[in-house]
């Protein structure tokens, strides 16, 4: 790239004598909205609850090898429906597959369709909505056309529809019952809300002089989404994010529940249950110890959630 | 920073013969008003209506105006930051009006602009550096990260800001501050045209005077032409080599300041000048004063032949059905059939 | 203590935040004469809005009188309850504010809310209320005047608006009248009709008057009496011309030399003040205007100076006029 330093004005020579020292003391929004998430202990008990949680599911290959030997679906039919005991912790189900261990993948398929689904529809709602409010005219009024359609399905009705075509071939790939396609799945399905907040948000930014300013020294458009609109909308993505992780835990639960999430054998919290219901009388843990799992998981990221909410959100202070 | 802004030795000095930096003609911008479901156009707010200007190499070229009356949509078509409708914006023999995007990015080198409101017009977001350093980064004005650093502390230091200052936010800033970082922006290109959008009106008035005289000296220091828009007559003729006077979407009077102040032509001028308050009883007092009467009609239907006839305490008949052409009275250029005499003002 | 309608002694007004206590008004005494006009002209954070929010007892949450005592008609109002207070706003003194936009509700017509004050404090029933509206619209420049009052806020300009916030405010026929910065969202042209209309009030119903306003143009041309106020605290105060031509604080006289004038000489240079507006948190010690001012001696760093009469007219908070200096020849 040419530099032309030549028709740079050089500022020698100029009267050095500033005016005044800062007039607020110096803190970005990130360092504060954290330090206010600190200060909220009940917030942070939880969300350290969830970083274990978290913990515990990325460590779960790990956790059966060292701590209880077995593997998630390691069937032993001599062993069906064992009490707590040493070798079993939390006992075993009908075809004496151990509990813990199969709890503990379990948190791998509810946390990471959860994280794995909110990240992915911030990315769907922040692009159209960063895009529909930046450009506005016939874009704008397609996209939101097409959100208003989108959230006037419910959305367990669209996901039912979705689950029930899988294994769902698209040219080369198949589209199956796994934890990346469910999570791309539920996010397809309820992006919507997160590209009208953004797209809201975009709106009154964009009228900002900065904005105007930025374009008057010759920014792209492309500059103006990336670098000035979305720092600009984060705020408003975090909190609608906040929320998320919690209601998408519970849904993907519910879909497994219903057989339409993630199949036998492998462990998710939500098929656990479904396969003991039937043995409710016989082994009421079975059924217990997958619900403590969900709504352990759900609160926490719920009252978290809500610290985040109450400490990014800009409007709040 | 002194004080006391340096004398200036300027005006006088052959502004009438420096070239012509930016010519205007037959500008128009107008914005569509829309109604109804489908967003039909159903009629046009004429917000620029057929300006003509001329801004010479090394002046300040001060608008003034009432809001409304299309000072700041001027300023606004002229850098392109709203498209004007019809006719041309010529900045050193370029129509920008014809400029693809990317040209048009190429000129921003040499044009820039300063806001109003010093809260609004900083990415919140950015840091003062961040700030600064974006049109370096957009037009690649450095080799490497030390020139560019160096380049923004320069920068800061030159609007009188301390360069540790580099990495604060601007919410840590004052109003006058922000200001000053909003100016080391527009610098920051090393333009030869600058267009201030009423830069002092959003500071206090304890704050205002050294902004003035930071433009000024940077004015002076870098050779720098300004369209300088406010709708305070007396802070613009302060500032100003000549005054244009705008109402409606149209400029009504056009003469150097002192003249401008000493003889109005146009009748809207003399309401204007006589409305400003002085900050002396004893002036204040003796005043005489025009007084207006009604508020200014909407722009998107203004009154036929002359826009100010309908406010004017000399219009006749002639005033609504002719459009008063801006024509040479005694050295200055008015819109007006029966400019103003000797003893009306 | 004569007999002044209103005179405030030694008022402190405080908002606490979470980053300390603002003193937002530090110490302010002025008084009031039946039909004078009295400007009040400071910066934005100065606490002249402050003030007079709370004489009129109308400050937002958290803010409090702390102490001090307005004494309106012999009464403290700064000790009243608020029935009490109800009973004079409105009927005693009514107020202005800067932005006409916002202080009418867009819901009710004009007429019906410019009568409201003569339903609410004489009894009045709809109908002569209405009556009594239309009259005042008619006597502050309304034009047509019963049309206009069937009409919303939003179909009157900012100027009319203007207008029909102070026929709101005199129908009540009030002592006082306090206009809060009322032409700052005003162009010029209209900020003119709105001084000259309020100078006809003053003039016609003996209404005395507070002009609040960061513009000293329009207190010379207004006011007999100005006080100036900086950081929540009075700089000086006296009659306007001597204030202008002789001002004795060290702010006054720094901000009338550094505004530009319509009638100064062409470029001549303006002497800026230097430095920043005051952190009201943590102000300066000593005179808040320390920092910023040419004439400062060491007392004024550590001690707050009191307001003591300066020269026959006078008042002001300054160790250097105090002393006896003359502002103007100690400059040159």
């Amino acid at each position: 790239m040419a530099v032309d330093q030549t028709t740079i004005t050089q500022l020698e020579g100029t009267p050095v004598q500033y005016e005044g020292g800062l007039a607020r003391p110096a803190q970005s929004y990130w360092s504060e909205s954290w330090e206010r998430l600190r200060g909220s202990h009940f917030g942070m008990f939880f969300g350290g609850v969830l970083v274990v949680l978290a913990v515990i599911a990325i460590t779960a290959p790990l956790f059966s090898a060292f701590v209880t030997h077995l593997a998630p679906t390691s069937v032993n039919l001599n062993d069906s429906f064992a009490p707590f005991s040493r070798a079993h912790p939390l006992g075993t189900d009908e075809l004496g597959r151990d509990t813990l261990t199969r709890l503990v993948y379990g948190a791998r398929v509810s946390l990471g369709v959860g994280f794995l689904t909110v990240a992915i529809y911030l990315l769907i709602g922040g692009s159209v909505g960063i895009s529909a409010g930046f450009y506005g005219g016939w874009w704008d009024d397609l996209l939101m056309r097409f959100v208003d359609i989108l959230l006037a399905i419910p959305t367990i009705y669209l996901l039912i529809m979705i689950t029930s075509m899988l294994p769902l071939p698209i040219g080369p790939i198949i589209i199956r019952h796994d934890a990346f396609s469910l999570s791309t799945i539920i996010a397809i399905t309820v992006w919507g809300t997160v590209a009208r907040l953004v797209r809201g948000e975009v709106l009154t930014v964009k009228n900002r002089d900065f904005i105007l300013a930025t374009r008057s020294i010759g920014a792209s458009n492309l500059r103006l989404m990336l670098r000035h609109l979305l720092p600009n909308v984060l705020p408003v993505m975090i909190v609608a994010a906040s929320l998320g992780v919690g209601q998408i835990i519970l849904l993907e639960a519910a879909l497994d529940f219903i057989g339409l999430g993630v199949q036998p054998p492998t462990a998710s919290w939500g098929n656990m249950l479904l396969n003991a219901q039937s043995y409710f009388y016989h082994s009421t843990s079975l059924v217990i110890l997958p619900g403590i799992c969900i709504v352990l998981a759900v609160l926490s990221a719920n009252i978290f959630g809500n610290a985040v909410r109450d400490a990014f959100d800009p409007r709040l202070k | 920073m002194s004080t006391e802004a340096p004398a200036r030795p300027k005006l006088t000095k052959a502004w009438t013969a420096a070239e012509p930096i930016l010519e205007v003609r037959g500008l128009k911008t107008y914005f569509p008003v829309t109604a109804g479901m489908l967003q039909r156009t159903v009629a046009h707010v004429r917000a620029v209506d057929g300006v003509d200007l001329t801004v010479r190499q090394g002046e300040t070229l001060g608008l003034v105006g009432e809001s409304g009356c299309g000072k700041s949509t001027l300023g606004r078509s002229i850098l392109r930051l709203v498209e004007p409708t019809e006719g041309q914006v010529i900045f050193k023999g370029e129509d920008l009006t014809r400029l693809g995007a990317a040209e048009m990015r190429r000129v921003r080198r040499d044009m820039a602009m300063i806001f109003q409101d010093p809260y609004a017009s900083l990415d919140p977001r950015q840091t003062v550096g961040e700030i600064i350093g974006e049109p370096l980064d957009i037009h690649h004005l450095y080799t490497n990260k030390r020139q560019r650093q160096e380049r923004i502390h320069e920068l800061l230091r030159v609007v009188g800001l301390n360069p540790n200052f580099n990495n604060r936010y601007p919410h840590e800033f004052s109003g006058g501050q922000r200001q000053r970082i909003g100016i080391a922006r527009a610098l920051a290109v090393d333009p030869s045209f600058i267009v201030c959008d009423e830069p002092i009106s959003a500071l206090d008035v304890s704050i205002q005077a050294q902004i003035i005289n930071l433009l000024e000296r940077l004015q002076d220091q870098f050779n720098l032409t300004y369209l300088f828009i406010a709708h305070d007559l007396s802070v613009v003729k302060h500032i100003s080599d000549r005054i244009a006077v705008m109402y409606l979407g149209k400029v009504v009077e056009l003469a150097a300041a002192g003249e401008l102040y000493r003889s109005p032509k146009h009748p809207y001028t003399g309401s204007l000048l006589s409305a400003i308050p002085i900050p002396d009883p004893k002036v204040e007092r003796g005043r005489q004063r025009i007084i207006l009467k009604g508020d200014v009609p909407s722009p998107v239907n203004p009154p036929s032949g002359c826009r100010f006839r309908t406010r004017c305490f000399k219009a006749q008949d002639k005033c609504a059905q002719e459009v008063p052409p801006l024509d040479t009275v005694d050295g200055h250029e008015a819109a007006c059939f029966f400019p103003l005499q000797g003893d009306e003002r | 203590m004569a007999d002044h309608l209103l005179e405030v002694q030694d008022l402190h007004t405080v908002f606490p935040t979470k980053d300390g206590v603002v003193k937002a008004v530090d110490g302010v005494s002025f008084h009031l004469d039946p039909g004078e006009t009295l400007g009040i002209v400071g910066e934005s954070g100065s606490g002249k809005s402050v003030t007079v929010l709370s004489v009129m007892r109308l400050l937002q949450r958290p803010g409090r009188i702390a102490s001090g005592r307005i004494l309106y008609k012999g009464r403290d109002l700064a000790k009243a309850s608020d029935p009490e207070m109800q009973e004079i706003r409105g009927e005693e003194i009514a107020m202005i504010f800067q932005d006409p936009m916002t202080s009418m509700n867009p819901v009710f017509k004009t007429g019906w809310q410019v009568g409201e004050p003569l339903r609410l404090h004489k009894n009045f029933d709809a109908k002569k209320a209405l009556k009594e509206a239309v009259g005042f619209l008619h006597k502050v420049g309304i034009p047509e005047a019963d049309k206009r009052a069937d009409q919303y806020p939003h179909e009157f300009s900012g100027g009319m608006r203007q207008r029909a916030m102070i026929a709101m405010g005199l129908s009540t026929g009030p002592n006082v009248l306090i206009a809060d910065e009322p032409t700052t969202a005003l162009d010029v042209t209209i900020q003119a009709q709105i001084l000259d209309l309020l100078r006809k009030v003053n003039h016609d119903f003996g209404t005395a008057t507070i002009l609040i306003t960061h513009n000293l143009g329009v207190v010379a041309g207004m006011c007999e009496r100005v006080m100036v106020m900086y950081a929540g605290k009075v700089a000086e105060q006296g009659p306007t011309e001597d204030v202008f031509a002789n001002p004795k604080h060290p702010y006054t006289w720094s901000l009338l030399r550094s505004i530009p004038r319509l009638d100064a000489q062409e470029h001549e240079p303006l002497r800026a003040i230097e430095g920043l507006p005051p952190d009201l948190i943590n102000p300066p010690t000593g005179c808040p205007f320390h920092p910023r001012c040419p004439f400062r001696i060491d007392r004024c760093i550590r001690e707050m100076p009191p307001l003591e009469p300066v020269g026959p007219t006078q008042l002001a908070t300054c160790w250097v006029t105090q002393a006896g200096r003359d502002l103007n020849e100690a400059a040159s």
